[in-house]
């Protein structure tokens, strides 16, 4: 028997451009209310609107989400993926009623629990303790709930001998270690987790997974945004990708997370802006283009033999002339464990880049990095490009620009045919036995 | 642990955009009582904290306030108090009443604010936040209510027994009202910030527009009865007035002024729900 727990209603939300963050003034609103009431021009409703036009944008409005129908059983855990500013964070925080919907309604069965932030909650100039109960209140657990844990909550934090200092005084794994524990302990029927978990150490995130999946085993209804697909893959019995305020794709997660990957590959091997203003820039530097193929290929692939060197090519216009520009690459796991960030300074290349540190007439240019044959593992990769006027300055980034998947020729399993699986790279090296 | 079968099935609770009253929100306050009380007790504690006079210092307020008013009206040699009753508990009375009003109205315009980095991250109702500072503000009333019994002894004055048990429905008046107009402020504020400036000045001009300082009979002479009700429409002259009366057995303000008062807290205390439902509904995207 499955029970419904989360029922989403073809829920809008839509904020207004440029002004989420400003305060305003009373005066000013009176003032414009008056002058609309003079002019008795009718404001306009946003609910007068029955088409559903495909566009983000409009007339000073934003639509994070739109027309989002979604419903979870109860029990299960539940991944939410997409690129940054799909909608996953605004759809948490309708789903926690931080944020009204501007359209639908949202159901939800039970007490919510959700961990949007570090910390949420902790008053600083108070201890552990006290903190410990405000937080439980405010996630809705009666008082005696809390003492009757308490004693579970501090073992799980691992913050027994901080427990009467202000939490001022802590660090943020301490803060972070405190909120999951409250909010793990109080036993919500719906937990909402939104990437909390990429702060603390390896092993505090290993016990958080462990606890969220005996939470799922308890019944209880679990949403997850993260960033780190393997957890979502280990720990979803299902996964939702959104793109652009809506939700795109509804399934079991490897597929999701194949989707998701597959499309933020953009074209196979090649993503290109053309000379526009949108496209990435800097005062100095605009990226046109990033391109990933194999040495001796000329088009761009997404996937590459794991026994080619892999040519990574930067395409960008310098703007004013004369500047200085770095070319720097980080590559990225899917796991979000970083493999390696490289620049194209002397010490770092192979043979000295001609261009580096040489002032840049205005002009286009091409840089090309090439990673060794031999040297990553099969699986898939993130590249983002970050360009500055010198090695480790930063004027222009992008994260996550282009992925590949490096393919298996089996040009190292001649003599072992089990699993790769674990190592972030395999590179061949150099191996020799003497006699002694 | 597996949930046992059979604990009961939470039902599913729909939310949305809503144009109601506001009147739920009441019904949600006393579900999250507990965190209510959390709130309050964190307010005292961190108000007590690094205070070395304690709670002592809710005692010497309004004491202060007494005594440089009693200084103040004896220089300049005016009767501010009333012709029955010595101006101390008077004067007393009306600073209780009026400390009352100011801190709570003072600490919940910022309320919102000042606890913005939570209001945008976990959901509960928002009311608890302003009405937290009223229950603080309640709390160092009743404290200070304790005061008039050394001042009406110390002074002789006669305390009327049998009306004196009507001082709590009085004071529950006078913090429904407080109650609207604070639900008011906060949102306005989260809103607005320009309203957490402008009421300073407000407060400075409500002290002297209600009988804090004086008492009601010394606008007698200069307000015809004619204009005294308009004078009395004002919910806080009407409950100074009122528990003067109640306590001291000065004279009961006019009926007409009372019944305007009472329809103007009813008013503001309403309209204050229905906006500020209405406001919170945007404030994580405005605060």
């Amino acid at each position: 028997m499955s029970i419904e727990s989360i029922h989403l209603d073809k829920v809008c939300k839509r904020f207004r451009l440029g002004t989420a963050n400003e305060y305003g003034r009373l005066t000013e609103a009176i003032a414009s209310n008056v002058v609309k009431w003079l002019r008795q021009s009718p404001a306009r409703k946003p609910s007068s609107r029955s088409d559903s036009p495909t566009q983000q944008l409009e007339d000073g409005w934003f639509w994070a989400l739109r027309d989002i129908d979604l419903s979870i059983q109860t029990g299960d855990i539940v991944g939410i993926v997409g690129r940054n500013g799909a909608g996953k964070s605004t759809l948490l925080k309708i789903l926690s009623r931080i944020v009204t919907p501007t359209q639908g309604r949202v159901g939800v069965r039970g007490r919510v629990g959700s961990l949007l932030e570090v910390g949420t909650g902790f008053h600083p100039e108070l201890t552990g303790r006290e903190n410990v109960f405000l937080n439980g209140a405010l996630l809705g657990m009666p008082r005696t709930e809390i003492r009757r844990r308490f004693d579970e909550i501090v073992a799980f934090a691992e913050i027994d001998s901080f427990l009467d200092t202000p939490v001022k005084r802590y660090s943020s794994g301490m803060a972070v270690r405190l909120a999951f524990a409250v909010a793990a302990h109080l036993e919500p029927d719906v937990l909402i987790i939104d990437e909390v978990l990429s702060v603390g150490d390896q092993a505090f995130q290993r016990k958080c997974l462990g606890k969220a999946s005996q939470l799922g085993d308890q019944g209880r209804t679990i949403l997850i945004v993260s960033h780190n697909l393997s957890a979502v893959a280990n720990l979803c019995r299902r996964a939702v990708l959104m793109q652009s305020g809506k939700i795109v794709a509804d399934g079991a997660p490897e597929s999701i997370i194949e989707q998701y990957l597959s499309d933020s590959q953009s074209g196979g091997g090649r993503r290109s802006w053309g000379d526009d203003e949108s496209a990435p820039s800097s005062s100095e530097v605009r990226l046109q283009a990033v391109v990933v193929r194999g040495n001796g290929i000329d088009a761009p692939t997404g996937e590459v033999d794991i026994d080619r060197e892999i040519v990574v090519a930067v395409d960008y216009k310098v703007l004013s002339n004369n500047a200085k520009v770095s070319i720097q690459i980080q590559v990225k796991d899917e796991t979000g464990a970083y493999v390696f960030w490289s620049a194209n300074a002397p010490s770092m290349s192979v043979s000295p880049d001609p261009w580096f540190g040489k002032p840049h007439p205005r002009g286009m240019y091409r840089s090309e990095c090439r990673i060794p044959a031999n040297f990553l593992n099969d699986t898939r990769y993130f590249i983002s490009v970050l360009i500055g006027p010198e090695v480790g300055v930063t004027s222009l980034r992008q994260e996550s620009v282009l992925s590949f998947l490096v393919h298996d020729t089996g040009a190292m399993r001649q003599e072992y045919t089990g699993s790769w699986h674990g190592p972030v790279i395999r590179p061949r090296l150099d191996w020799k036995t003497q006699s002694l | 642990m597996i949930a046992s079968d059979d604990e009961p099935i939470p039902t599913m609770q729909y939310y949305g955009p809503t144009d109601s009253f506001g009147f739920g929100q009441l019904s949600e306050v006393w579900r999250m009582r507990e965190l209510l009380y959390s709130f309050f007790l964190r307010d005292l504690l961190i108000r007590y904290r690094q205070v070395v006079v304690g709670v002592l210092w809710v005692l010497l307020q309004p004491i202060m306030g007494m005594l440089i008013f009693m200084g103040l009206f004896s220089v300049l040699g005016t009767n501010a108090g009333s012709s029955n009753v010595a101006y101390a508990p008077i004067v007393l009375t009306g600073m209780l009443c009026w400390q009352l009003v100011s801190s709570s109205f003072r600490d919940a315009t910022g309320s919102l604010v000042n606890y913005r980095h939570v209001v945008t991250k976990i959901y509960f109702p928002r009311l608890l936040l302003p009405l937290a500072s009223l229950l603080c503000a309640t709390f160092d009333f009743l404290i200070g209510s304790l005061l008039l019994i050394p001042v009406c002894w110390m002074t002789g004055t006669a305390v009327v027994w049998s009306t004196v048990w009507l001082a709590i429905p009085i004071a529950a008046w006078l913090i429904v009202f407080c109650a609207g107009c604070i639900a008011w402020l906060s949102s306005l504020n989260a809103h607005y910030r320009d309203v957490g400036y402008a009421l300073p000045f407000v407060m400075q001009l409500g002290m002297f527009i209600s009988p804090i300082v004086y008492d009601v009979e010394r606008l007698r002479h200069v307000l015809s009865e004619k204009w005294l009700w308009l004078y009395e429409a004002n919910p806080i002259a009407t409950c100074v007035g009122l528990l003067r009366w109640a306590i001291m057995g000065t004279p009961l303000p006019s009926s007409v002024g009372m019944a305007i008062a009472a329809a103007i807290t009813a008013l503001v205390f309403f309209s204050g729900l229905s906006w500020f439902q209405h406001a919170d509904q945007q404030l994580a995207d405005r605060i």
